[in-house]
């Protein structure tokens, strides 16, 4: 029944929306809502629009890999070895405090215009949620899941792959699917500086050509997108950890 | 003689609150086809024992050997079923069961029939498909108990196997149990404070006393199987090791 209070709620909200869009009758505070609307429609089909959007997210998905491909197993060494943890710990725990704005200025220094910067903002704010997660996820492992391995004859890459990997799996996910939200969003902080294309790009563009209504629509376009992104992880998760999703037997 | 325990000892270190002797001197031999149950009062040290059979820790003395070969840590020679099962979740019953057979190389068809065999053998055929979640408590603890038993142990170790179950389950499950073990044939060693589990799954019991784990006594159970819980051979058992249990108490207390 949610989904039809939603419905309502939205509508609700495109109503205050139209009748305070006439009310102020300044496109600069609040656009025109059916002239939004049309623009967001328009958006979908429109060449610029789709051509910016599908940079960012070829952006987006390779700096997420990065970060996996870091993140994934610098977390299995941290969460099963202490004194790796003790190590590094300090190094990741005040790399993560500086904020991804102030990075962005190195990052230009470091990888001119272009992709470089994008890619490396996306990597470093993704990295923490899903180096955290799976840390305390390798920590949480059962010992006695372990245990019963080693004594029918696991080895230990047989114990990674078949134990810790799958029990350290469902939090992994959750920090990939945190990582993924954070990368969404600062991908385009990083685009209104550090590149001419991309969808970040193109909604400083339309804020400095003052079309209001397509900045509008882009905002919400980033939105939907984005909501997009994380129904898919969660459809991933269902279907990596299916095994969590059973109904558990009645009578226990 | 399967498994020899002779004169085992083990202290637990700790700065803080100093050092704890779980095992003190402990011997004993465990004969083929012979299932022992350690009793004993919490803090004991049974499960302790166990462990070192299973070679999750070492002895600080003493040795422990199956078939003449010293322990020295885990082994598919000794299947071990764990008190809250440790079944991996994200595996099904059938990959649960199969998984010590993979981890051996043991070619498919191989491994499709031992586990045809060993369902059959706990009635859960049509259930490998399933995953643990899934499952009853009492089908848990038999997918735990196959999977421990699918590469064909020298011995089967127990640890509290139903110290989860609430009492009217818990008779249930030691008359399947009973069965299972029967029909594998194997040698078990089981751990628990249950005195009627003792008397009803046993060949003999081992009473260990509290605080410091010796051995107290070495109980052999004389009764037909399968055991009549009724019976008043039955009830001679349990009052007599509930009296040891009485006085290994006792001992930690005047320690």
């Amino acid at each position: 029944m949610g989904w039809v209070y939603f419905i309502i709620l939205l509508a609700v909200l495109f109503t205050v929306w139209h009748f305070a869009a006439i009310a102020i009758d300044r496109d600069i505070v609040l656009p025109n809502f059916a002239a939004t609307m049309r623009q967001f429609f328009r958006n979908w089909t429109d060449a610029r629009v789709m051509n910016g959007l599908f940079i960012t997210l070829s952006r987006v998905v390779r700096g997420f890999g990065i970060a996996v491909a870091i993140g994934l197993p610098l977390g299995i060494l941290m969460g099963s070895a202490k004194i790796v943890r003790d190590a590094l710990s300090p190094f990741m725990n005040s790399i993560r405090q500086v904020p991804i704005m102030a990075w962005i200025p190195l990052a230009l220094v470091w990888f001119g215009m272009g992709d470089g910067p994008s890619l490396f903002i996306i990597a470093i704010s993704t990295v923490f949620p899903i180096l955290l997660n799976t840390i305390s996820a390798v920590m949480g492992v059962d010992p006695n899941h372990i245990n019963a391995a080693k004594s029918m004859g696991a080895s230990l890459p047989k114990i990674i792959l078949t134990v810790i990997l799958p029990s350290a799996l469902p939090n992994f996910l959750i920090g990939a699917r945190l990582g993924l939200g954070l990368a969404w969003m600062m991908v385009m902080c990083a685009e209104f500086v550090a590149t001419n294309e991309g969808f970040g790009f193109l909604i400083l563009n339309s804020q400095q050509g003052f079309q209001f209504p397509t900045l509008y629509s882009l905002v919400i376009m980033s939105g939907v997108v984005g909501y997009g992104m994380d129904l898919i992880m969660r459809l991933i998760e269902r279907l990596l950890t299916s095994w969590r999703f059973k109904n558990a037997a009645e009578n226990k | 003689m399967p498994l020899k325990i002779n004169n085992v000892s083990k202290t637990f270190r700790d700065k803080k609150i100093g050092d704890n002797v779980v095992i003190r001197g402990f011997s004993t031999e465990i004969n083929e086809g012979e299932f022992v149950t350690l009793l004993g009062p919490s803090g004991c040290g049974k499960t302790t024992l166990l462990t070192m059979v299973g070679g999750f820790q070492s002895v600080d003395s003493g040795s422990i050997a199956l078939d003449d070969k010293e322990i020295e840590g885990p082994s598919v020679e000794r299947g071990y079923v764990f008190q809250n099962y440790a079944l991996f979740p994200w595996m099904t019953v059938g990959r649960n069961i199969t998984y010590s057979l993979r981890m051996q190389g043991m070619p498919k068809d191989q491994q499709e029939a031992r586990l045809k065999e060993l369902l059959e053998m706990a009635h859960l055929t049509g259930h490998e498909g399933k995953f643990p979640i899934q499952l009853s408590g009492g089908m848990q603890q038999r997918v735990a108990v196959l999977r421990a038993l699918a590469s064909r142990p020298r011995i089967l170790l127990l640890d509290e196997p139903l110290g989860a179950v609430d009492f009217q389950m818990r008779e249930i499950l030691q008359n399947e149990l009973a069965s299972l073990v029967e029909k594998a044939g194997t040698t078990v060693m089981m751990v628990t404070h249950d005195v009627s589990e003792a008397v009803f799954l046993s060949d003999r019991v081992l009473v260990m006393q509290s605080g410091g784990g010796k051995l107290m006594d070495d109980v052999k159970i004389d009764l037909p199987r399968p055991r009549d819980r009724s019976s008043d051979q039955f009830k001679t058992y349990t009052n007599g090791l509930t009296d040891l249990l009485r006085k290994a108490f006792k001992y930690d207390k005047e320690r």
